[in-house]
């Protein structure tokens, strides 16, 4: 439970207000035509889900997503736009039947999900009511990353370690081939 | 509210779906990956704060989920800058240096 109480109808307002967020920044940043600003929708859209983590109980993973989606990811998106700024070609066509058969594909599967959601009774699924234990999310979550889930953690820390090196590796201009065209005129 | 909250992991999930098949750029595409690893964020704290309020299993999950996307987003983009280096170009259906 949170550190600060909010009553039912409040938060069924603010959750609105939030899913209202949500759906109208990402439509942004999968239609707008300009990249820059669906990179600054989608840290718009973050930190609306970093909200609804906050309505769910979940504070810590709100600051976590602030913290390395909204600074780190989003930042690095946004440099990579700046580095990549080649404006696409106008004769490029808009609208192609591809388009036309995937957004129909994917509106049917969230026709189906919506239904599916919809049709499970899911009050006969919750074990206890959420609101009446207050727990502190940090320390639960610190005991579960260094006693039961140790492993996965450890080999987090490795893929961290390996995705930094890889990504200087892979990003780091390659300067032997141009060494090799200069030996060669010498 | 649960049921709601259900509604906008789907939502974001199909609508990361159909960016990511549809969009030209390599960066807009990464951006809908993004979206589509958000959608599973929502849903696993979701679950967790419904069914098991006590021991959060979902949020050290999602902990695990976001480590992921900062490792994904890092390298996918160094990989559009080197492809971008050689071919002049960030546009997905030019990168075909692998086809044939």
């Amino acid at each position: 439970m949170s550190v600060f109480y909010i009553s039912e109808s409040n938060k069924s307002i603010i959750l609105f207000l939030i899913e209202i967020a949500i759906v109208l920044g990402s439509i942004g940043v999968v239609t707008l035509r300009k990249i820059v600003y669906s990179a600054l929708l989608l840290g718009f859209v973050l930190i609306s889900i970093s909200l609804l983590y906050l309505i769910l109980n979940a504070d810590f993973l709100a600051a976590t997503q602030v913290l390395i989606y909204v600074g780190a990811v989003n930042v690095l998106i946004l440099f990579g736009i700046m580095l990549i700024n080649k404006p696409d070609p106008i004769n490029l066509k808009l609208w192609t039947i591809g388009d036309n058969l995937s957004m129909i594909v994917s509106f049917i599967l969230f026709i189906i999900l919506t239904i599916n959601i919809y049709s499970i009774e899911w009050s006969s699924i919750q074990i206890m009511d959420s609101q009446s234990i207050p727990i502190n999310s940090v320390s639960t979550i610190g005991n579960h990353i260094l006693t039961d889930m140790l492993l996965p953690f450890e080999l987090l820390s490795i893929l961290l370690l390996v995705a930094l090196m890889g990504a200087i590796l892979i990003a780091k201009k390659d300067d032997s081939l141009e060494m090799n065209t200069l030996i060669k005129k010498k | 509210m649960f049921q709601s909250v259900l509604i906008i992991g789907a939502y974001l999930f199909c609508l990361g779906i159909y960016g990511l098949v549809t969009s030209r750029n390599m960066i807009r595409a990464l951006m809908c990956l993004e979206l589509m690893l958000n959608s599973v964020n929502i849903n696993l704290i979701a679950f967790s704060n419904y069914c098991d309020p006590v021991e959060i299993k979902g949020q050290v999950f999602v902990i695990f989920i976001i480590a992921v996307a900062a490792a994904e987003a890092a390298i996918g983009l160094a990989i559009v800058l080197n492809i971008y280096r050689n071919r002049n170009s960030a546009r997905i259906d030019q990168f075909d240096l692998l086809k044939w």
